[in-house]
């Protein structure tokens, strides 16, 4: 009892001292997910921020558009390239660089543990157009799946030992958590959501993707949708967070919630890879 | 010399029928040649195209492959639906390349322009092409070298989804296209009694719009031919199509005047527009004592201009 008590406040110590999502960013998550965002609310919020500011001009400047006149002010980029697209790119930047913030433990190396988050978020947005969701609802499918596994940030260097009966056992990672730390990654989640007060979707994303069925019924379209990415780049190998054998036996669930076929998952192996590619670009501002 | 020819200039949706017989209902396809150098360039894929295709077909193809390049001013549907009727794409031996915008984060131009050639939309899936095509997604380029002493200019228009605005200059001769485009506006809050006001963001946005527009001036400064968006009179365009993409006859004409234009084809006429209407908004709007030196004129279907 006492060593459960202690690993679990080991976690909770964590939790609390992570970085908060910073107001600009809780803001800019706010005002994204508004679709009657006014330009002058963008521009004031994500002004706030300067580096903020000065990434998402980064980005428009990038190669992504090679601009031929350099644009040097937000009011100029929502002007010439629009509201949604600057909303988009200040989204994704301000997600990103909130939890490329946090120091977690060497269980996971970053590298390949943010490269799993993008290709979940980057595959949940694809399928979210696959079940044909407008193209403004699919941002939050990305950031749903860029986040679904913040739960694991906060545990120790003891995680490497679960991570290596999860290989040996080839059991979904979920299960010997809490066997073996005596909470699981999706509780840790709830946590960290709260701590960071996420929106009821993102939050039932990072608390209920290993049974979606336990989101609220409004949710599970797309907790759903974020499991179904979460399997298809587990057992694709895409990145790494520790779950190599994902749950087989979920597969017909996940696809009758999500109203696809396996085939048409697959079939999205051609461009997930150029998807993911494209996301990368984030990391690197 | 580059030859112009006019297969198509609608926008929006095909209107065939007996108040369009003068100006044409097909959708946006412009077609260029340059005889000196045997090449062959197509600005849009609209329905326009197959009056085209079939044109090439008995009078290039008798003389060999087909070998063309389709440069889409946006991916809109209505620049991209002919072109499943693109009979030489068909043909094993064609050399199709096909260049376009991508809009942030949408798919690759591949899948735009051919995923409307699926079963579900058309009897011909796009791997059953038998010509080669190329898809090539196009960026702002200040200048690309197309060979044959071509080259091309494209700058980044406004409207809805990334659309490209091109200028072809070939032995002193200059065509430029702008559409879909709409003017550049201050989309910030104006009004100073408004609880969003800030004073310093409507001078911005003010300054910004204004810079913009003048680049876009810039880019078909002196074009001997410039095709510009009119879909819209201002009036109409005031009443209920601000942000929709398209720009007021007024605006083009005034600003393809101040950039020296010398031809200016008023382009992507209504759906809704007649034959008479147009006739009647010649009178108008292309009068010689309001446009002089500049020539001013609706596009019309069929319509040859040589430059």
């Amino acid at each position: 009892m006492n060593e459960r008590k202690t690993k679990l406040d080991k976690i909770r110590a964590f939790v609390a001292k992570m970085p908060s999502l910073s107001t600009t960013v809780g803001k800019v998550l706010e005002i994204c997910s508004r679709t009657d965002t006014s330009p002058n609310d963008l521009n004031k919020v994500i002004a706030l921020d300067p580096v903020l500011t000065g990434q998402v001009l980064k980005l428009i400047n990038s190669a992504y558009y090679s601009l031929v006149n350099k644009v040097t002010s937000l009011t100029r980029a929502i002007v010439m390239l629009g509201l949604n697209t600057v909303k988009n790119l200040a989204l994704s930047t301000a997600v990103i660089r909130c939890i490329g913030q946090i120091n977690k433990s060497k269980a996971l190396p970053n590298k390949h543990f943010w490269e799993h988050s993008i290709g979940v978020g980057v595959m949940a947005k694809l399928l979210a157009a696959e079940r044909g969701l407008p193209l403004a609802e699919r941002e939050e499918y990305f950031v749903a799946g860029l986040l679904h596994d913040l739960g694991k940030i906060p545990f120790g260097d003891e995680y490497i030992g679960v991570l290596i009966r999860a290989k040996q056992e080839q059991t979904p990672l979920i299960r010997l958590e809490k066997q073996y730390l005596e909470i699981d990654h999706e509780e840790v989640g709830a946590m960290i959501a709260s701590t960071w007060k996420l929106n009821p979707v993102i939050t039932d994303a990072v608390c209920h993707h290993h049974a979606p069925e336990q989101a609220a019924p409004e949710h599970q379209g797309l907790v759903a949708t974020v499991a179904l990415a979460d399997f298809y780049i587990c057992l694709f190998d895409i990145g790494y967070a520790g779950n190599r054998f994902p749950d087989g036996e979920q597969l017909p669930t996940l696809l009758e919630l999500c109203g696809l076929e396996w085939s048409s998952v697959v079939k999205l192996s051609e461009i997930v890879d150029e998807e993911i590619r494209k996301a990368e670009i984030f990391l690197q501002v | 010399m580059i030859q112009v020819k006019f297969w198509g200039v609608r926008g929006s949706i095909p209107c065939p029928g007996p108040h369009t017989m003068k100006y044409g209902g097909n959708t946006a396809c412009i077609e260029l040649r340059f005889p000196e150098v045997n090449r062959h360039i197509i600005i849009d894929a609209g329905t326009g195209i197959r009056g085209l295709a079939n044109s090439m077909l008995a009078n290039d193809l008798p003389n060999g492959p087909i070998a063309t390049e389709i440069y889409l001013s946006h991916t809109h549907w209505d620049h991209i639906m002919g072109f499943p009727f693109f009979v030489p794409a068909y043909i094993p031996g064609t050399r199709l390349k096909v260049f376009g915008p991508v809009t942030y984060e949408d798919d690759p131009l591949e899948a735009v322009v051919g995923g409307q050639m699926k079963y579900r939309y058309f009897p011909v899936n796009m791997g059953e092409l038998a010509g080669n095509i190329e898809y090539l997604r196009l960026k702002e380029e200040p200048l690309l070298d197309l060979g044959d002493g071509i080259t091309l200019a494209t700058t980044i228009i406004n409207h809805p989804i990334t659309a490209l605005g091109y200028r072809f200059s070939f032995r002193g001769a200059v065509f430029c296209t702008a559409y879909d485009t709409e003017p550049f506006r201050n989309l910030f809050v104006t009004d100073p009694n408004h609880p969003a006001y800030d004073e310093l963001m409507a001078m911005e946005g003010e300054e910004a719009a204004r810079e913009q527009n003048q680049l876009l001036e810039h880019f078909f400064k002196d074009a001997d031919l410039l095709v510009h968006d009119a879909q819209y009179t201002r009036q109409e365009y005031e009443k209920g199509y601000i942000g929709w993409g398209h720009t007021p006859i007024e605006d083009a004409i005034a600003a393809a005047k101040r950039a020296g234009v010398k031809r200016l084809a008023l382009f992507h006429h209504d759906p809704d527009r007649s034959d008479e209407q147009l006739d009647q908004m010649t009178l108008a709007y292309c009068a010689a004592e309001h446009c002089a030196p500049m020539q001013v004129f609706f596009a019309r279907e069929g319509q040859e201009i040589i430059l």
